[in-house]
């Protein structure tokens, strides 16, 4: 009974991880860009959909208004921050990301204060029980999102149009180009897509939680790089698998290895493990 | 465009002068805590307390006829910035007293500073045994944390009468010194510790160990943490349909603590140094002036940091000097009813003070039980 309460509750971890890291995984697939700031993007979708929840007394509306701002906001970091650097080297980009990440925990801190956030009154917290394991229908509907975002994410990268261009651009930027994709507007949806994720990311854990604080970017920010690089740099598939394999793992090693290794340092011991055995991730990505 | 240049030169010399003597009229009073970072939340707490003693005092005229004033700065509740500002602190500012309003990393690397300058410094609420031994210039106002932990066992083993205990314990400074005065005393009040699992400080989800504690079975459950920690930790070990009381510490003493448990918080027990339902009049009335300055419900380390300032403004004026070394014999011989209790030091500078426990009872914290032993309570001499 342990091991299954102990299974469900690393999925629940690990659907949380794999809504933040696909959006990360789609930007480096695209840019070469390792997107730190992407965990900034986290945080504001979670703040925002606290905020506009409680204002509008509507989760729906606050997780879809949260999801659109902070993907705006994912482009415009897009145009202002990334598409000057991107003639320069990859650490450039880098460097400005980790930079841009410290600014916005500190606006965060400015604009909504130091203590955290909470929900007035939180919502999607009523117990279901199945066969003795209690859970709350904010952890339910954390896999279930997981499942159905991924799962339109998917059906729109391999059944669409617009999947095929963005796919192409994965590919070959120049190649796709002469087809007539314009591989600018696949960089805005791009970041517009990952970045809405991540919103929606925010706002899962926040209901998980029932705490938004400014600095609670700080570990996805460094545990979704070394799940993307897990997962195979660029491959959304292989995010998502090894979103769910971490968060089990990290669940049974709180428990059973938690006094020889800290649940944050599981994935970086389970990273070591893998690029020691497989360097390009557990799925490679071509 | 000489002349421009020996006016402005003027006019900066000019208020060099002025600026040195305006400061010279108040008595400068050194305080570290953490602005910004993940412990922001406590340091705004601890100097809206710091500031309020320091309005107190000088509305009824300051001390020794001078005005104090308050220097802050942000340590980030890291050991690293606490270095550079207890040196600006006391080359720059020329502060008499420092007062730590921040954790014990920060507060264990000031310590050490204020020592070797012989300036006094005290603690406010930072908790490692290792603070006041930096020196006979180091004092703390509040509990250690081991004591604390002791408390912790008697509240759970004697005054609850539960036998089988989880502990949860935060991986840090904190939770290790309360796991450990935990231990240390379990036994002699009957506990049997069935199981103890640990948490890093970012953690907020607490699935694995809330489904593990279940399947202990536990009588209570012992849980060390900050309100950002313990709100989760809460609200998901009684979503997960565990009903056994959960005793927390000073670290929970925060409305915010309740706010993000919501109905979860009801009947969590503290141990603490605030008693919210106190009519001890320095402690109503903190409690209320708090309130009306900072805008939200007092806590404990906002009380903490008030009981901090006023020790040392009390010894300045006892000293009747800013001769830190006066000031330093007249701290260790002080005797002052503040929020926080009577505050009387040892040798080692440690104080010895009632544990206020405190309950959670329609979404407020309010007075559970008092435990006032002397020899659980005795801090170390040495």
């Amino acid at each position: 009974m342990l091991f299954i309460e102990l299974f469900i509750q690393g999925l629940i971890q690990g659907s949380t991880y794999a809504i933040i890291a696909v959006g990360l995984t789609l930007i480096y697939g695209l840019l070469r860009v390792l997107h730190v700031a992407h965990a900034g993007l986290f945080t504001l979708g979670a703040y925002l959909g606290v905020v506009l929840t409680n204002q509008t007394g509507s989760l729906s509306l606050g997780i879809l208004l949260a999801a659109l701002i902070s993907g705006i906001v994912g482009m415009a970091i897009y145009r202002l921050v990334y598409e000057p650097m991107l003639s320069k080297p990859p650490y450039v980009a880098l460097i400005a990301s980790i930079g841009l990440y410290i600014g916005m925990e500190e606006i965060f801190r400015l604009v909504f204060g130091p203590f955290g956030m909470s929900f007035s009154s939180a919502p999607l917290q009523d117990i279901v029980v199945f066969f003795g394991i209690h859970l709350r229908t904010c952890q339910i509907i954390t896999v279930v999102t997981n499942v159905v975002l991924l799962g339109i994410l998917a059906w729109i990268a391999q059944r669409t149009r617009i999947g095929t261009g963005w796919r192409a651009t994965v590919d070959d930027p120049q190649m796709s180009a002469c087809f007539g994709i314009n591989p600018i507007k696949v960089r805005y949806m791009v970041f517009f897509t990952g970045s809405a994720l991540a919103a929606v990311a925010g706002v899962m854990v926040a209901l998980l939680t029932n705490i938004v604080e400014p600095t609670m970017g700080a570990v996805p920010s460094y545990k979704s790089l070394a799940i993307i690089v897990l997962g195979g740099l660029g491959n959304v598939f292989g995010t998502l698998i090894a979103s769910l394999v971490l968060g089990i793992l990290e669940a049974f090693g709180t428990i059973y290895i938690g006094d020889l290794l800290d649940r944050d340092a599981i994935a970086f011991a389970f990273l070591i493990i893998v690029l020691m055995i497989k360097p390009t991730g557990i799925f490679t990505s071509r | 465009m000489i002349k421009k240049l020996m006016l402005l030169f003027v006019v900066f010399c000019v208020s060099l002068y002025f600026g040195t003597v305006w400061a010279g009229d108040t008595i400068k009073i050194g305080f570290n805590a953490p602005l910004t970072g993940f412990a922001a939340s406590d340091g705004k707490s601890s100097t809206f307390g710091a500031k309020l003693a320091v309005k107190q005092i000088n509305e009824k005229g300051g001390v020794n006829g001078k005005m104090l004033e308050l220097v802050v700065y942000d340590d980030q509740a890291k050991a690293s910035q606490s270095i550079p500002i207890s040196n600006k602190m006391i080359g720059q500012d020329k502060v008499v007293v420092g007062i730590s309003g921040s954790y014990s990393g920060p507060t264990r690397s000031a310590a050490g500073i204020f020592q070797e300058s012989n300036i006094p410094y005290i603690s406010a609420y930072a908790i490692h045994p290792d603070i006041t031994k930096a020196g006979d210039y180091v004092f703390r106002t509040s509990f250690l944390g081991e004591v604390q932990g002791r408390a912790g066992a008697k509240l759970i083993g004697d005054i609850l009468g539960k036998k089988k205990v989880v502990m949860i314990t935060l991986k840090n400074d904190f939770g290790k010194s309360l796991a450990a005065g935990f231990k240390e005393k379990a036994k002699d009040f009957g506990i049997t510790i069935i199981n103890e699992y640990e948490y890093s400080i970012k953690d907020r989800q607490f699935g694995a160990i809330v489904a593990k504690v279940k399947s202990d079975r536990p009588d209570a459950i012992y849980a060390s943490g900050y309100y950002f920690t313990a709100g989760p930790l809460v609200s998901q070990l009684r979503a997960s349909g565990i009903t056994v009381p959960v005793i927390g510490q000073e670290g929970y003493d925060s409305q915010k603590f309740i706010e993000i448990a919501g109905k979860a918080a009801e009947g969590v027990i503290i141990t603490t140094s605030l008693d919210r339902d106190s009519d001890v009049p320095e402690t109503a009335d903190f409690i209320k002036n708090f309130e009306a300055l900072a805008g939200y419900k007092a806590d404990m380390v906002a009380a903490s940091a008030h009981t901090a300032v006023k020790v040392a403004a009390l010894a300045i004026q006892k000293a009747k000097s800013t001769d830190p070394g006066k000031i330093r014999a007249a701290i260790a011989a002080i005797s002052l009813k503040t929020a926080t209790g009577t505050i009387e030091f040892n040798n080692l500078g440690e104080v010895l003070k009632d544990i206020q426990n405190q309950v959670v009872k329609n979404g407020e914290w309010h007075h559970h039980s008092v435990i006032s032993d002397p020899t659980l309570l005795a801090p170390p001499e040495k």
